[in-house]
């Protein structure tokens, strides 16, 4: 029985950062058909906003020294504040390029915000110390759980009921989903494109930053290419949740964090190493399956 | 009526080749007559990208599917080559788990760089026979997914692959005329592909789906095919580059290198051949020439340089700025040619983004 | 004047859209626009609300330059556009659907009363308000996305292809409420139909259009007596 728990923790816990990810990403996907690949750097960006630059292995704590009630805020404020920058400067002129032209735009952006990550801080991962005391063990029904991935769990929930309220309650949620979903059509009912664009980036951004303070907390490091994994896992899980669809990216997140765990335990031990190839291989099954997406929205297919 | 008769397709078009390949042999010239070593060692790379990178235009421009998975075809092409390759001697060592004819081949890089690129090519072929079903996004994840795929299996299967070390032992005979060869090699058959029937029928198809198949485009199949041949290309520069470097390794076939090349051939101009030499030409020297900024050039007295890891960043804002400009990349699908015809002007749908022309009013 | 379209050439790509093409329509006006496949309708209506620009030319709207203006900006200043496909938006719930042309006006107590109105006059919609858009019938959708039209409360609806993919019994209902609309609340309607027949049925002008140019002006009766409409339709006054 603990050990179900442990397992289950684990996959939801891994789950929640890929959900968080995913989610991200289609955001700014569901507005601009972009896939934004500079996801990644903005994750990697927020972590070592809380050192001061340098390039020693030990890393000085800087605005990660600030009490959590302040970090925090000021995390997913530089966020989005990055996200929010480089829609203006950089996406706004391709609004209405082709999907490749987007793509390398935001990859080059992040190549280049990984290089300025690189020439302030070094390759090498530095130690850093944020909330170690998260990492200790709580009891729950006799399985010991790492507070961490109790939080992470209790977090991303709380974040995902506040965006689930307010895309569905607010006026300006209709309109994001709207626009998430046929946004040329959005703005001929009056729907401001410019406004729901930069929320978009906004509260992905932010989101970014709540990653990187979680994967902070979890491991310990900074390190330049720590948001990689998870955005390739985020792009991949837009696509199969359904593209145009925010709930499916999510749920798509949990369903790969929950496999992928799930293969680590019950795989036979010489099949363990290739775990990520059984990964992605359900992907590509997953795809042939249902290549609009698992979740998509019913108003998805191609007009003749 | 008319009775003239029109110049073929062959005729209209064999001009964009010829200056392609004519432009990659002036440089192998003046690098092989004045270049130094070093500078030989960076036109061979280039040349190398060019293979890759026209062997990736090969699926993706002709089919409009973007595929971040060639990077995969070019690791087995490389690893194929190595194991038949590398002495025996060395085999027994680094690499126990290879099966025994393997293990005790020793080919001539001729005959291997065949074999390699070939295997390559049949690789894609059986994945292509899975993945071409797929369209659009799903398609390009579903390459991602393989590309993942491939080097999961090739960092993991020590035995056999060296795991995540590097494998060494590879003799080094790609130097800038063999290089040139790959590059000129693949030009020659991704316009042959693209003049095929095969070629304009999955344009046709990349264009307008629907209409295609209503006149008879097996899409898939033609997908197919030019997934298979683009295989074996990017197989074919992994080959090259093995046997450059000397030594290979996963990690060279995986993110990096895919989206460097990805970038070259959308700077360039995804939907045309011409798009794709020059982008690898054009980003290269780009790139060549902030390394000799970044060491310093002379100025009078003192020495002008930029500050180090400029160098990247400058690309990545070279890249964008380009982009912003010309958002269908230099070319914008058009190819060099001496001939002014429809066959090269360059019109694609897919370029085109969401319809708003930049010929039309700038709108907020 | 309500509507001015001076001298507008479209452009996609090498495709020449639209070419010189000009249109007047006054306040209270249903004008159709009709012609072959392909001839530039759809276009012209895009440019009107924003979605293209036309690369010479202009279009007024109440007076005020409309060229330039990004979408948003046009339907706030009155005019409402129901594109080909319906395009509800088949995530979000009827009701959501509707909502969504009010925000602009930001008067939460004038939406709650052009809510009412709107079920009112599709009483359909009020019973599955809180459905999915996306279950709803063709009919249904075309009726969802008048009333969605409606919500924004303008002048001046442009409506492309409204019984495409319709049955003429429910082709019938669509007119009707389009008519009343007219009739009722004074709306200004602007037409997209490839059937002329549409036209003549409900009455009012009618322009003309074939490969991207106008061929033909005129009260819509009229011009259906006599050859003048086919011939202009199918182009045999040429060779």
């Amino acid at each position: 029985m603990t050990a179900v728990l442990q397992i289950l923790f684990d996959a939801l816990s891994v789950g929640s950062i890929y959900a968080l990810g995913a989610l991200g990403i289609a955001l700014i996907f569901g507005v601009m058909r972009l896939v934004n690949f500079a996801h990644g750097d903005y994750i990697a960006f927020c972590v070592f906003a809380m050192l001061w630059p340098s390039l020693d292995v030990v890393a000085i704590v800087f605005i990660g020294n600030l009490p959590w009630f302040l970090l925090i805020p000021v995390i997913l404020g530089i966020g989005a504040g990055l996200s929010i920058i480089s829609e203006i400067l950089v996406f706004r002129r391709l609004r209405d390029a082709n999907p490749a032209t987007m793509m390398i735009t935001s990859f080059a952006l992040g190549f280049v915000i990984h290089n300025v990550l690189l020439m302030f801080y070094s390759s090498r991962p530095k130690a850093i110390n944020l909330w170690s005391n998260l990492s200790l063990p709580v009891e729950i029904m006799g399985a010991r759980i790492p507070l961490l991935q109790v939080i992470t769990i209790v977090m991303t929930i709380v974040i995902l009921l506040a965006l689930v309220t307010f895309l569905r309650r607010t006026q300006f949620g209709v309109e994001m989903r709207a626009a998430a979903e046929d946004f040329t059509m959005a703005r001929m009912l009056g729907v401001k494109a410019n406004r729901v664009i930069m929320a978009a980036f906004g509260v992905s951004g932010a989101l970014a930053g709540c990653i990187a303070l979680i994967l902070a907390t979890q491991t310990g490091v900074a390190d330049i290419n720590m948001g990689l994994p998870v955005m390739l896992v985020a792009f991949v899980a837009t696509v199969i949740g359904g593209l145009g669809s925010l709930h499916g990216a999510v749920i798509a997140g949990f369903l790969i964090g929950g496999v992928s765990v799930l293969l680590q335990v019950f795989l036979p031990l010489e099949a363990r190493p290739f775990r990520d190839a059984f990964v992605y291989s359900a992907v590509i099954a997953s795809l042939l399956w249902r290549p609009q997406g698992l979740f998509a929205p019913k108003s998805s297919k191609e007009r003749v | 009526m008319s009775t003239t008769k029109h110049p073929s397709v062959l005729a209209q078009t064999v001009s964009t080749p010829v200056i392609l390949i004519g432009g990659l042999a002036l440089i192998a010239v003046l690098t092989w007559a004045f270049g130094s070593n070093i500078f030989g060692r960076t036109v061979t790379e280039m040349f190398i990208r060019v293979a890759l990178v026209v062997g990736m235009f090969t699926f993706i421009g002709n089919s409009g599917v973007i595929s971040f998975g060639h990077a995969g075809f070019m690791c087995i092409g490389a690893y194929g080559s190595a194991w038949l390759t590398i002495p025996p001697m060395m085999k027994k060592v680094l690499l126990p788990g290879l099966s025994p004819m393997l293990a005790n081949a020793e080919l001539t890089f001729f005959l291997s760089l065949i074999i390699a690129s070939l295997f390559a090519g049949v690789i894609a072929f059986a994945v292509g026979l899975i993945l071409m079903r797929l369209s659009g996004i799903a398609s390009s994840i579903a390459t991602f997914a393989m590309l993942a795929v491939i080097n999961t299996i090739y960092s993991n299967w020590g035995p056999v692959t060296g795991g995540t070390s590097s494998v060494v032992g590879i003799p080094i005979t790609t130097g800038v005329w063999i290089s040139f060869g790959g590059a000129a090699a693949a030009v020659v058959i991704a316009y042959l592909y693209g003049i095929s029937r095969s070629g304009l029928a999955l344009r046709a198809g990349r264009d307008e789906a629907v209409a295609a198949a209503a006149s008879g485009v097996d899409i898939y199949r033609e997908r197919l095919i030019a997934f298979t041949i683009s295989g074996a290309l990017c197989g074919m520069a992994g080959v090259l580059y093995a046997h450059f470097l000397g030594v290979v390794n996963p990690d060279a076939f995986y993110l990096g290198v895919t989206f460097i090349s990805l970038s070259m051939l959308v700077v360039g101009g995804m939907s045309s051949l011409s798009g794709a030499v020059i982008g690898v030409v054009l980003i290269s020297a780009i790139i060549e020439l902030l390394r000799k900024m970044e060491k310093g050039i002379t100025v009078g007295e003192g020495t002008l340089s930029l500050p180090n890891g400029i160098q990247e960043i400058a690309i990545g804002v070279v890249m964008i700025v380009i982009l912003m400009f010309r958002p269908g990349g230099l070319t914008g699908g058009a190819e060099l040619s001496l001939t002014r015809t429809r066959a090269n002007d360059g019109y694609s749908k897919k370029d085109q983004g969401s319809g708003n022309h930049p010929d039309n009013k700038p709108r907020r | 004047m309500l509507l001015s379209v001076e001298n507008i050439t479209v452009r996609y790509g090498r495709l020449t859209a639209l070419r010189n093409f000009s249109l007047t329509m006054e306040q209270g006006e249903t004008l159709f626009v009709t012609g072959p496949n392909g001839a530039g309708k759809s276009t012209l209506l895009k440019s009107i609300a924003g979605v293209v620009a036309p690369v010479t030319g202009t279009i007024h709207f109440h007076e005020q330059d409309v060229g330039g203006q990004p979408p948003e900006g046009i339907a706030r200043l009155g005019l409402s556009m129901v594109p080909e496909g319906r395009h509800v938006f088949g995530s979000l719930t009827i009701e959501e659907n509707l909502i969504l042309g009010a925000g602009m006006r930001r008067d939460k107590a004038r939406m709650a009363e052009n809510l009412a109105s709107v079920y009112d006059l599709f009483p359909v919609l009020s019973e599955r308000k809180d459905s999915h858009a996306g279950v709803l019938s063709g009919g249904q959708q075309q009726m969802l996305v008048i009333g969605r039209a409606l919500m924004t409360e303008p002048q001046l609806i442009a409506i492309d292809e409204p019984s495409l993919g319709l049955a003429p019994k429910i082709i019938d209902q669509v007119y009707d409420t389009l008519t009343r609309l007219r009739d009722e609340r004074g709306l200004s309607l602007l037409i997209v139909e490839q059937s002329t027949t549409r036209a003549v049925m409900a009455g009012g002008r009618m322009v003309m259009l074939r490969s991207g140019e106008l061929v033909l002006e005129g009260d819509a009766r009229e011009l259906s007596k006599g050859d003048a409409l086919n011939a202009a339709y199918f182009g045999f006054e040429e060779h």
